[in-house]
């Protein structure tokens, strides 16, 4: 993965910025054959929030876990 | 056995090389009707979200945008094969419309981020003021604040459109005015058109030092794939 350029707060590393655009990309979007994206949210160290767009992915994740528990 | 998917394409007939998947697994070209499809042959009933599942995901996809332009799957899409070949075969027509629309271009990622505001300073006098006093004073800083953010995410909404204007085919925009994440956009960019977009951008940045731009790509179209009908929920799970 390849950034055309990266600016922005010094706290990020670029490797953390590939990772985090490249879940962005996979996990939030793309097509949906109805009912049938099956994931497993064993491990969370993907969880390194500071910007947002990975929040929505996450707690989702997590909400399909509760339910799949409750069921 | 199931398969698991990565993207569908045109205009493929092999693979070039032999490709890893997700956890390893080989990649195939499923050819069905006159769509292509990489899949993965799995032995499993769930795909865990990993950092390297994520990586092998995309980088399946991204294998054959030096060749196509693919409409990428999301993560974690396993079937059975006669489930891949139903989906095809009842939305043949919307993905081969979206394949058209995608076709020659890249996706290029463009994330805004703004500091927020946060006055709460005292302004002078406020301890003085009464408790009622002082809460509406509070709360009339909160309103302005917002206002002020809003309009300032639809001058520069505004602004990045006037940017790319001309140099993309479509674009999806994403504005939260009170987030630190000000402005989502992926810009569907033809190809030919790709060092004029960056140029235009690298420019443009330069006149906006107050704000902070993270610049990705390119990218297969993973902010284009979505058709209509297809499962409201994002993991796909009633």
């Amino acid at each position: 993965m390849s950034f055309d350029q990266i600016i922005v707060n010094e706290e990020w590393e670029e490797t953390d910025l590939s990772l985090l655009e490249t879940l962005d990309h996979v996990l939030n979007r793309g097509l949906v054959i109805a009912g049938e994206i099956t994931i497993s949210v064993a491990d969370i160290d993907l969880i390194f929030v500071g910007l947002n767009v990975l929040v929505s992915s996450i707690e989702t994740a997590h909400e399909v876990l509760r339910k799949r528990q409750t069921e | 056995m199931k398969l698991y998917v990565y993207c569908l394409l045109q205009g493929i007939d092999a693979l070039d090389e032999a490709l890893p998947g997700i956890s390893g697994a080989p990649v195939r070209l499923e050819k069905l009707e006159d769509l292509g499809v990489l899949v993965s042959d799995v032995n499993t009933d769930a795909i865990p979200v990993t950092r390297e599942n994520a990586m092998d995901h995309a980088a399946v996809v991204r294998s054959v945008l030096s060749r196509t332009t693919p409409l990428p799957f999301r993560f974690g899409t396993l079937v059975t094969e006669q489930q891949l070949r139903n989906y095809i075969s009842a939305r043949k027509a919307a993905l081969e419309t979206n394949l058209s629309l995608v076709r020659g271009c890249v996706e290029m990622s463009v994330k805004i981020i703004s500091e927020v505001a946060h006055e709460n300073s005292e302004e002078p006098g406020q301890a003085e003021q009464g408790i009622g006093t002082r809460f509406l004073t509070v709360k009339r800083r909160e309103i302005l604040g917002s206002e002020l953010r809003s309009a300032q995410a639809k001058e520069i909404t505004a602004w990045l459109n006037k940017t790319v204007n001309g140099l993309t085919r479509d674009e999806k925009v994403t504005v939260q005015p009170s987030e630190k994440l000000f402005l989502a956009a992926a810009h569907l960019v033809e190809r030919a058109k790709l060092n004029q977009y960056r140029e235009k951008m690298a420019k443009a940045r330069e006149t906006r030092p107050e704000l902070h731009f993270l610049f990705s790509g390119p990218w297969p179209p993973y902010s284009f794939a979505n058709i209509d009908l297809e499962f409201p929920t994002q993991f796909g799970v009633t």
